[in-house]
């Protein structure tokens, strides 16, 4: 369970349940969960890349990528929280005041 | 090594004191009274005074060509990065003034226009990323505060709701051009733009499919923010529903950024890859040239209607980078067809933000009449609905010809060229459709009253701006061509090592 293939493939199933939850779920909570259990999985990505090469960018790239998908989750709870607020929910098949 | 006298760090610092600087001082102050005209002006000034450096910079000629690719440092000074941020810098001004206006009666001054200058830094810094560290961190500093910005007016739940879907696919793209950008380096070992596409041209045979996997998922990340079918589905919802002015920003400023980013990775990694490829990227303009007009056809809201035309119009911008490989001016168009598509698009968003200021309304039936009622911001509607269309004497013509007719040249290389010129004069014809309809509202129906609105000073300034700018660079366009072909790269196969 050391070599840079495991960890690719630790990624792979991170991404698909990721992927699954986006097309599945319908709690806005839970599709904030699944975008950043992709992006954690991409960052594994990167980092098995930065030691299987090896090559110390990768590393610096993937904290770099922390500190703004942070940043970014801020936002978006941030969104939800006004979003309850209007609706007592976050389901987003409630948000239908768009479609005309 | 990053340069303090170059133009990206010049602009930042300027706009980012500025930024940082109106929080500070609203919470310094201690009036309860809106100093929204205050904000407002200092944001003007710093965008101002950031337009004067990037121009300055670009006449006295201390940038660097075209499109510099180099393997030193993360950022560079060049023309195509100014050629970008003079296109951003407009549209920014064009959202802060009118802002004036639309913001008169909301509240959170302060935050409202540090956010569009923090934005306006993001998309700046696109232009001029040569690293895909300091692309993927300039690309969150425009997109973050942009989630903020449309989910601004608090007590709107249509405001509220469009921002939830903007994050949620806007979260997901990120994670997708993280994931592309991954691939690269575990494919090539460096994060540099130019280094990493020198070793993708030098790729093991049986490596090609990641590569090309990495470009895909590169298309699909960008193309979230430009709006290329099939991710456009977010777009017509959040670009209606956020407050028209973030609307603009939105339309005409994020987007660009997007195709900066895009042919800054996507086309020249694409010729380094295999050329052939370009193919899906017309297949794709293709689809959201037609599928944005159609999608426009059936709609009753006229800020929907503008964003499914930005759609389209982000179809035709994508014929040039698809043909670029093949015909010189390639690039060249799609740079000319941005400039002049921010214009147009803010002008048209802007129109429609008086009219929400004045008469409170902006479905279709609201602008009837409108001609009596607000002549000013009829007729910039009006001129802004034919320059999209691409009607003779303004300047969306030009630039569609000039895109049009690089599609035809690239025929001599590649039998799918003429198709894509084919498709985009059958899609302005298409789009005719529904601006006239619009027109046809505002001038032929009878609407409710003929009383003329006063319409608000700010609003009028941005949209004669506006005007001007369609009607004088219609008839005079040389100077916006010679600045779009001095900042493309001309002929990319030179730039790269092609396979």
């Amino acid at each position: 369970m050391n070599q840079p293939s495991d960890f690719l493939i630790i990624a792979a199933v991170l991404i698909s349940i990721g992927i699954y939850g986006i097309v599945v779920k319908r709690n806005a909570l839970r599709l904030i969960i699944s975008i950043e259990l992709i992006a954690n999985a991409v960052n594994l990505v990167i980092v098995a890349f930065s030691r299987m090469l090896p090559n110390p960018q990768g590393q610096v790239f993937v904290l770099f990528s922390i500190a703004i998908s942070a940043a970014e989750v801020a936002v978006g709870l941030g969104i939800m929280i006004i979003a309850y607020r209007f609706y007592k929910d976050i389901d987003v098949t409630e948000y239908k005041n768009l479609k005309n | 090594m990053v340069d303090i006298f170059s133009t990206p760090s010049l602009v930042t610092i300027v706009l980012g004191t500025v930024a940082l600087l109106i929080p500070v001082i609203d919470a310094l102050n201690k009036e309860k009274s809106s100093k929204n005209k205050v904000y407002s002006g200092i944001a003007f000034g710093s965008l101002v005074l950031a337009l004067v450096i990037v121009i300055a910079r670009i006449v006295s000629g201390e940038t660097l060509p075209a499109l510099s690719l180099s393997s030193d440092g993360v950022i560079t000074d060049d023309v195509f990065g100014g050629f970008f941020s003079i296109a951003f810098l407009i549209v920014s001004i064009m959202v802060t003034v009118s802002s004036w206006s639309y913001m008169k009666n909301k509240s959170n001054h302060a935050a409202y226009y540090s956010l569009i200058l923090l934005s306006s830094i993001g998309m700046i810094l696109i232009g001029y990323s040569t690293d895909f560290v300091m692309l993927l961190v300039s690309w969150e500093l425009m997109s973050i505060p942009t989630y903020a910005l449309a989910a601004f007016s608090k007590k709107d739940p249509i405001s509220n709701e469009s921002a939830v879907k903007y994050f949620l696919f806007g979260a997901l793209s990120t994670s997708i051009i993280i994931l592309a950008m991954g691939i690269v380096y575990g494919l090539t070992g460096t994060t540099n733009i130019y280094d990493s596409i020198v070793a993708l041209s030098e790729l093991k045979t049986e490596l090609i499919p990641f590569g090309l996997l990495a470009v895909g998922l590169f298309v699909a990340g960008f193309g979230f923010k430009m709006g290329l079918v099939p991710f456009h589905m977010w777009l017509p919802d959040t670009y209606s529903g956020a407050p028209t002015t973030v609307g603009t920003l939105l339309a005409a400023g994020t987007k660009k950024a997007g195709f900066a980013a895009a042919i800054r990775v996507i086309v020249i990694g694409l010729i380094a890859l295999n050329v052939q490829w370009a193919f899906v990227l017309a297949i794709i303009a293709i689809f959201t040239m037609t599928i944005g007009n159609l999608g426009a056809l059936t709609q009753r809201s006229v800020p929907r209607i503008l964003a499914y035309s930005s759609v389209a119009q982000a179809g035709y911008i994508l014929i040039g980078l698809a043909v670029a490989p093949f015909a010189a001016q390639g690039i060249d168009a799609s740079l000319f067809h941005v400039m002049n598509h921010a214009v147009m698009k803010s002008g048209a968003f802007i129109a429609a933000a008086a009219v929400i200021v004045v008469i409170s309304g902006y479905t279709l039936d609201k602008y009837k009449g409108l001609g009596y009622r607000m002549p000013i911001t009829a007729i910039v509607m009006t001129i802004s609905l034919l320059a999209l269309a691409g009607i003779p004497p303004l300047n969306g013509f030009w630039s569609k010809l000039l895109l049009f007719g690089s599609a035809i040249d690239s025929g001599q290389l590649i039998w799918w060229g003429p198709y894509l010129a084919i498709a985009g004069i059958l899609n302005s014809a298409l789009s005719l459709g529904y601006y006239a309809l619009i027109i046809r509202k505002m001038y032929l129906d009878e609407g409710e009253n003929r009383v003329r609105q006063k319409e608000p000073k700010s609003l009028v300034a941005v949209l004669i701006f506006a005007l001007g700018f369609m009607v004088i660079f219609g008839i005079w366009y040389g100077p916006i061509l010679d600045f779009a072909s001095m900042a493309s790269p001309g002929d990319l196969t030179q730039l790269v090592p092609v396979r």
